[in-house]
């Protein structure tokens, strides 16, 4: 359905400066594919989305759609994007318009549907999205998630051959992350083909039938979700879909603010949609913290996740130490309460890994 | 009469009506020698402007005209109006509570002026004066003596008028009178000059200054107003023979006479006498046609200026840019009087066309500003949207950006028109008949500063009102989420 040879971009900046950002992007995407792109950022992975409906035109390269060839010249992108929708990550609805005009606006301008018919099928997609309920009011009182459902609908009522999603979750608090993710989760089985360009690696491995890993402007790694998530063939693959996100605190007195660990701890797990291990997490710290560790400062500890394989864990490090300053009841008391408890000497001191 | 005050003080007009009073030890002037520690008001440019000017003892008021200098005297801002003997009719000083102190000894020569070197015009005037009757015109108008009937004249379809212009806009000089002609000793002579050859009579009140650039740029062709013949002024103009001989008048205000007119009498002075409502509907007509087309091409024009804005080229943006820093950098008069006097001096382009071109490209100027802010405070993702949905760059802009920067850009464009209508006042300078100038026009006849100004000021709120609902309009076909 789509084909792209030998694809680049070069952005010239003011200042006399360029900066390529994609370099030679070659790929093929059939009809029914989910394909989500992942990556570092500011490997053009949204670049690349822009491309392809011609947004932000491409420097050299052929893009290939339904059999021909968009960067001809004169090609008329207005039809070609009647077919392609997309969907923004910051939502780009018509402010002046209500959420039923946002919808049936395009379908009657451009597919000359009647204002009933239009209605009709904009109040199908809002039930599916579940936004009916907000059909008539107008955008600036919904909430983002609320927004990005109903762009989505938009995009749809176009009834396009293919939808891109430019980072469609990134804009978006976390808490409203599931209600959008569930949304695509759903197109994503009704076998609409999709390009989704996104960080959330386990909506990733879930949803898509096809990984498309980007770094450095080209496609580094393509292949199932097994084959990126599992068994990936390069080392910068393994490294980005392991990455571990952390958050670190270093304690050197009594006068540290527990308050604010308490907030971050929180806003850590709605991030990572972890919020099952929050309580854990925080009495854990507190015990660890306020008894067994009391007389030991300073000591650093993390809180870490690994995305894919869904491991937190709690680590604390406490510097010149070279014997584990737990007791053996403490040590009854935190094994009961967690999967593994892990005591080393590192060179640089002691090591308390609790994974839970 | 206190709320009078209260109004007229409070509409700052600077013409406050309190008269002096309580001068116990005043004397009043016999003669020239009595002038010394007394303040002398006369109008700018006049023989007596120079005469005083360096005179040790004497404070001068200049006002930019007659009627002006007349005022400052009754307000007691001056002490003396100095002008030629026969300004100020025998009912008029009455009315205005003035009289006529003394008269000079000196005396002088009164003629026409007209473009210098333009022998063969001087000639056919000159001609026209020698065969004429005009001490009995002088007569009638001065003395207040028998009517002098004009020989019947036909004037040949389509010629091109005479036009005068004059500097005194007084009795019995030359004045608007009854149904809006100008009427006068040099208006009545004139008139007669102009139908002698065949020609109609025009005739356009302007100061001094404005009045001999309009007959040096050929903007018109003689210049009047109880002119004397002096030196100096000869070097920049030259005069008719001339017609008649003058001496300086001196008038003080009457103490003695009878107390002021009450309201209604104002009222009927001002509005209906004369059919002087007629000056404030002409007047109004013209405000509305300058500011409607200037508004209409200006925002015409005002599209090509944000269009040019928003080029992708960058010495069409500079240009754009450089536009709106020279009609920045000019004052909106100054641009108005190069456009008249210089830019289209010889083009023989009415002035209200000139005044309307002006505030055209003014406002071209800040309504392309406008419009440009606007369009760019709607974000690139709404015209990315609408492209992705597969609208055409045209249909994106006009559906989906123009609704939103029309709501945004509205205010701003009604403050500018309702600015442009009040800025239009400006164009008396180039004796353009307009609101403002209608009030003038009264003022210098009634010598009444609150009814005219009071009636011009309602009649523009009135339209800056219309102009602000009208524009509203636009806005409620085009609600958004704001107003939801």
């Amino acid at each position: 359905m789509i084909s792209i040879r030998h694809l680049s971009k070069t952005f010239h900046n003011p200042d006399g400066s360029t900066l390529t950002v994609l370099k030679d992007v070659n790929c093929d995407i059939e009809k029914g594919e989910v394909i989500s792109i992942i990556g570092p950022s500011g490997t053009g992975k949204s670049t690349l989305l822009r491309a392809i409906n011609m947004l932000e035109p491409p420097t050299a390269g052929e893009i290939w759609f339904n059999g021909e060839n968009i960067m001809a010249h004169g090609y008329p992108l207005n039809k070609m994007r009647q077919k392609m929708g997309m969907v923004f990550q910051s939502f780009n609805l018509f402010e002046h318009k209500t959420v039923l005009e946002n919808i049936t606006y395009a379908p009657m301008e451009l597919l000359k549907m009647s204002e009933r018919v239009a209605k009709d099928e904009a109040m199908e997609l809002l039930r599916k999205v579940g936004m009916a309920q907000k059909a008539d009011v107008y955008p600036s009182s919904l909430s983002g998630g609320q927004k990005q459902r109903v762009a989505i609908a938009r995009s749809l009522a176009m009834h396009p051959d293919v939808i891109l999603f430019d980072e469609p979750t990134s804009a978006l608090d976390p808490t409203m992350v599931g209600e959008v993710l569930s949304v695509i989760r759903q197109l994503a089985k009704s076998g609409l083909t999709m390009l989704i360009v996104t960080h959330e690696m386990r909506f990733a491995r879930d949803v898509s039938t096809r990984i498309f890993f980007m770094n450095d402007g080209i496609i580094y790694e393509d292949g199932t979700p097994e084959q990126i998530f599992e068994h990936p063939v390069h080392s910068a693959t393994k490294a980005f879909v392991n990455r571990i996100q952390k958050l670190k605190y270093d304690i050197d007195s009594d006068n540290f603010d527990f308050l604010q660990i308490h907030t971050e701890i929180n806003r850590f797990c709605i991030k990572y949609n972890i919020t099952g291990k929050e309580e854990l997490a925080y009495s854990l710290l507190k015990e660890m913290l306020f008894t067994h560790m009391r007389s030991l400062r300073p000591l650093t500890f993390r809180l870490t996740h690994t995305e894919l394989s869904g491991v937190t864990a709690l680590d604390f490090m406490v510097e010149g130490l070279n014997e584990s300053p737990l007791k053996d009841a403490a040590r009854e008391s935190v094994r009961r309460q967690v999967k593994e408890l892990i005591e080393e000497p590192t060179t640089r001191g002691f090591r308390i890994k609790l994974i839970i | 009469m206190k709320l009078d005050k209260i109004i007229t003080t409070f509409l700052a007009l600077g013409f406050l009506t309190a008269c002096s009073s309580g001068a116990d030890d005043y004397r009043e002037p016999q003669s020239e020698a009595d002038l010394k520690g007394l303040t002398l008001a006369c109008s700018n440019g006049s023989y007596y402007q120079q005469k005083y000017e360096t005179r040790e003892g004497i404070q001068l008021f200049l006002t930019s005209n007659e009627a002006d200098a007349v005022q400052a005297v009754r307000q007691g801002h001056a002490d003396v109006y100095v002008s030629d003997e026969v300004m100020l009719t025998k009912s008029d000083l009455k009315r205005l509570r003035m009289k006529k102190a003394f008269v000079g000894e000196e005396a002088f020569d009164v003629a026409f002026a007209i473009k210098k070197g333009n022998t063969e015009f001087a000639a056919q005037l000159n001609d026209f004066l020698a065969s004429t009757p005009l001490d009995d015109i002088i007569n009638y108008w001065i003395n207040e003596g028998p009517y002098v009937e004009e020989p019947t004249f036909t004037i040949q379809e389509g010629a091109e008028p005479i036009r005068c212009v004059c500097a005194v806009n007084i009795a019995p000089i030359s004045y608007i009178g009854d149904g809006g002609e100008w009427q006068g000793l040099d208006a009545d002579i004139l008139r007669r000059f102009a139908h002698s050859l065949g020609r109609p009579f025009e005739m356009q009140f302007m100061d001094i200054g404005s009045s001999i650039m309009a007959i040096n740029t050929g903007k018109a062709d003689v210049f009047s107003g109880c002119l004397f013949v002096t030196e100096e002024r000869q070097k920049s103009v030259d005069f008719s023979t001339p017609y008649y001989k003058c001496h300086p008048g001196y008038f003080i205000v009457d103490h003695s006479a009878e107390a002021r007119m009450g309201l209604g009498e104002r009222i009927h002075m001002n509005l209906i006498k004369e059919n002087r409502f007629n000056l404030i509907w002409d007047g109004l007509v013209e405000t509305i046609k300058i500011t409607f087309f200037a508004i209409l091409i200006g925002t015409i024009l005002g599209c090509g200026v944000c269009a040019c804005r928003r080029s992708r080229r960058r010495w069409v943006r500079t240009l754009a840019n450089l536009y709106g820093d020279f009609i920045n950098g000019i004052p909106t008069l100054v641009l108005l009087l190069i456009l008249f006097y210089v830019v289209f001096a010889n083009s023989g382009m009415s002035a209200s066309l000139v005044a309307i071109v002006t505030f055209a490209l003014c406002f071209a100027s800040s309504a392309g500003n406008i419009f440009d802010t606007s369009i760019s405070s709607v974000p690139k993702g709404q015209t990315e949207a609408g492209l992705s949905l597969g609208f055409t760059p045209f249909k994106t802009f006009m559906g989906i950006v123009f609704p939103q920067a029309l709501r945004k850009g509205l205010p701003l464009y009604t403050g500018e028109c309702v600015s442009l209508l009040k800025s239009t006042s400006i164009v008396g300078y180039i004796a353009i008949a307009d609101l403002t100038r209608a009030s003038d026009l009264i003022r210098s006849r009634t010598f009444d500063a609150l009814i005219p100004l009071l009636v011009v000021t309602i009649l523009y709120f009135i339209l800056a009102w219309l102009i602000r609902k009208t524009l509203s309009l636009a806005l409620l076909k085009n609600r958004t989420a704001n107003d939801a």
